[in-house]
């Protein structure tokens, strides 16, 4: 036996040394290749910031406190971070080409997490996201809603207060921890409403493997500090006489609370209708408070729908789309609002589209 | 995920998964080696072994590994094995060896194994996936023997290197020639898969 | 030693008589993939190109003053597989950094390239005949300009197939076996020009 492991010795450690002398060499090339050197960005001809090259343009920003919307984390699939890039952006990429229009190309509009900065840029971004801030906050309370979805109160420490409208989304950061060694960032829909405004609440579902949701399950507590940017996002209730049909699935709940916590009664006065799917009895959550909402406010309607019940459930059953089917005569003189996974977004904005609404009555939030 | 049943693994990897003529994977040694049953039925061997002791070992080193350098692991696990392979060919049959030429060392590049290894081994436990490579091996196997038996028969007349054909036979050279495995190889999937296609179409689409 | 040709003959020779594709059958997992569409199959193709010059170089490099130095010659599988994954990598690095229009154009198939059999078949087979320095690049690239070859007429064909109806069971793998044999059959007519071994 040690005559076998001292025969095979000298293989061993020579492949050992030729792997390590390689992976030298790998690491100084890239050190010197991929080096860009400092580069400036001029934002909207106003602010010029300077930051060295090699990353995304939305993560650069994001570095110097400029923070373009973005769901997907810069994975190029929500299209949410278009910048226009007046000069230095490089060809278009393949991987934008899906998400912009002809008009959009023509105005040089890009995506930013797709764009690298290699060299000094000028772009031009929405003003509003010039008010987007970081916030400081400590966990108050982690609480379980259901097997696998949380409940987080955030209370502001640094700056005390935030602003924002019931539906729109902050962008939370999952910072390194073992077993992630980059840092990274998911949006989610705030679940309380403006009212209360020294803390935010979140909803957050477990995602298996997902960089977040596991930092959320499995290492934060109360009493740490997290940090967030926002808010972000269009999906607000939108002021008119329509009646206001409302569907969301999983935790896509949360906008939905923090309209309905909002202004209740502006929603009553609209006949609100709240569809929620899920699969089984154990999905649904916050059936307190909406049992709460209706008892004080009867116009409005909360309707769950579950498409795995068990024994003594006497509610709505199937899939949401079919229950929207069945309930939903006509599409006249509604807004419809969604929020939840794009599959089942799609599947509903069909159903509507049959029943006669058009596209600018129909308001959705993607889970990209 | 609970451990596949052992006959439901093995039958995968022999028809329903079977590497060649689904997956489309390893051909390049396919086409080489089957204008010789005998190189084949070496090659087959060594292949099946290799296949079921990498996924056996990156099975054992599942959890061990960070995903940063998975292939890289993966990578080595199946050289190691087929440097070994290669060395015991060269001592024990040379010839044989000879005629395979590099085409043993290319088992490391051959897509079968790296796919099963990334597909299989690295989510299921060591038993698994040893009977895993042997099906895999075996569906592989079996294709290569298939067409190697034509080949050689419809090329030399021989089989195994004894004349089955007698003198009449005008030797089919294009057999044994690229173009020879080529068509083989084509007609071999475009078969399997139409009986696969009767067999499971009811169940699932092609 | 090595054998008397020149580096000219090597090179017409791997592309045309010892085509790596259609004679050695080297590279086909991904050749029966991407050929369907002719700019992947061109971005493929230049690729591959680019990472058996420079490979094939380096790994004679290695093996002649490296390895026979060394007596290492039974770990030469492990060593080239070493040199070809990194020589991509640096590849990747290299063409990000001075041409981004070259690097989105065949980037992205970079890292399938390490283990497609091609690069290191054709390390392998310039072992064998050992070949010396300049016949090694031209072998690879040679090589590299036969299987860009290949695959782009490859390419070409089933462009055309898309609108011809097949037997069930025949389209994809099936078929495009076939039509390799038909090329390879030209191909063989090219044989005998050139001797390479």
């Amino acid at each position: 036996m040690i005559d076998f492991l001292l025969a095979i010795l000298p293989s061993v450690a020579f492949l050992s040394l030729m792997a390590g002398v390689l992976a030298l060499l790998l690491v100084i090339a890239e050190a010197h290749i991929s080096n860009y050197g400092e580069c400036k960005i001029v934002v909207n001809d106003e602010k010029e910031i300077a930051i060295a090259g090699g990353q995304s343009l939305l993560a650069s920003l994001a570095a110097r406190g400029i923070f373009l919307p973005s769901a997907c984390g810069g994975r190029g699939t929500c299209a949410y971070c278009k910048a226009k890039v007046l000069e230095g952006g490089g060809p278009l990429l393949p991987t934008e080409e899906p998400y912009l229009t002809d008009d959009e190309r023509k105005e040089n509009v890009r995506l930013a997490c797709q764009v690298k900065v290699r060299n000094d840029l000028k772009i031009d971004i929405p003003e509003e996201l010039f008010n987007i801030r970081e916030y400081r906050a400590r966990v108050a309370r982690i609480a379980d809603l259901t097997y696998d979805i949380k409940e987080l109160r955030l209370e502001l420490t640094r700056p005390e207060t935030i602003k924002f409208k019931a539906g729109q989304y902050v962008q939370l950061r999952a910072p390194k921890y073992p077993g992630n060694n980059q840092e990274a960032y998911r949006a989610y829909s705030v679940a309380s409403p403006p009212s209360d405004n020294r803390a935010i609440e979140l909803v957050i579902r477990k995602v298996p493997g997902g960089v977040c949701t596991t930092y959320v399950f499995e290492h934060l507590k109360e009493g740490d500090e997290v940090v967030f940017n926002g808010p972000y996002g269009e999906f607000t209730l939108c002021a008119s006489d329509a009646q206001v049909v409302l569907v969301a699935g999983g935790s896509g709940f949360a906008p939905i609370r923090a309209m309905l916590l909002d202004n209740p009664e502006e929603l009553e006065r609209r006949n609100a209708r709240f569809f929620f799917g899920a699969n089984e009895k154990r999905d649904l959550f916050y059936t307190d408070l909406m049992k709460d909402i209706t008892e004080k406010h009867p116009g409005i309607e909360f309707i769950p729908v579950l498409s795995r019940p068990s024994n003594g459930w006497d509610g709505e059953t199937g899939l949401i789309t079919q229950a929207l089917e069945r309930r939903l005569e006509n599409a006249d003189g509604k807004e419809f609002y969604l929020c939840g996974s794009p599959g089942m977004i799609d599947a509903c904005v069909a159903i509507f589209t049959k029943k006669g609404a058009s596209d600018d009555a129909i308001f959705y939030d993607k889970f990209a | 995920m609970p451990a596949p049943k052992t006959n439901r693994v093995f039958m995968d990897g022999v028809w329903h998964e079977n590497p060649v003529f689904r997956q489309v994977l390893g051909i390049c040694s396919t086409l080489a080696v089957t204008n010789l049953l005998r190189n084949t039925l070496v090659m087959v061997a060594g292949l099946i072994w290799t296949a079921a002791m990498a996924n056996v070992t990156f099975s054992l080193l599942r959890n061990a590994t960070p995903r940063r350098i998975r292939i890289m692991v993966q990578v080595l696990v199946i050289s190691t094995y087929v440097i070994v392979l290669h060395l015991v060919l060269q001592a024990y049959l040379p010839e044989i060896s000879r005629d395979l030429g590099p085409y043993v060392g290319l088992i490391i590049t051959n897509c079968i194994l790296m796919g099963r290894l990334e597909a299989f081994a690295s989510s299921n436990p060591p038993w698994p996936s040893f009977v895993d490579g042997i099906g895999c091996g075996v569906g592989y196997g079996f294709i290569l023997i298939g067409i190697a038996v034509v080949r050689e028969i419809l090329g030399f007349g021989t089989v195994l290197g004894f004349p089955v054909m007698g003198a009449w036979w005008t030797r089919w050279t294009l057999m044994v020639m690229p173009a020879g495995a080529f068509f083989m190889l084509g007609v071999f999937v475009w078969a399997c898969r139409r009986i696969w296609m009767a067999g499971e179409g009811k169940e699932k689409p092609a | 030693m090595s054998p008397p040709y020149t580096p000219l003959v090597i090179l017409v020779g791997a592309a045309f008589t010892e085509n790596i594709l259609l004679v050695n059958y080297l590279g086909m997992c991904s050749f029966l993939g991407v050929s369907r569409e002719m700019k992947a199959a061109a971005g493929l193709g230049a690729a591959v190109t680019l990472v058996l010059s420079v490979s094939c170089t380096l790994n004679y490099l290695v093996n002649t003053y490296v390895l026979m130095r060394l007596d290492m010659l039974h770990l030469q599988f492990i060593a080239f597989m070493l040199i070809i994954a990194a020589t991509v990598q640096l590849l990747e690095m290299i063409i990000e950094r001075f041409s981004p229009r070259l690097y989105y154009a065949l980037g992205i198939f970079l890292p399938l390239i390490t283990v497609n059999c091609a690069i290191l078949g054709v390390c392998l087979f310039m072992s064998i005949r050992n070949y010396n320095l300049a016949q090694s690049a031209a072998y690879g690239a040679g090589s590299g300009v036969g299987w860009w070859l290949a695959i782009v007429a490859m390419a070409g064909i089933r462009q055309r197939l898309q609108t011809a109806r097949l037997p069930k069971g025949l389209d994809g793998p099936g078929i495009t076996l076939i039509i390799a044999g038909i090329m390879a059959l030209a191909f063989t007519g090219l044989a005998g020009m050139l001797n390479i071994r």
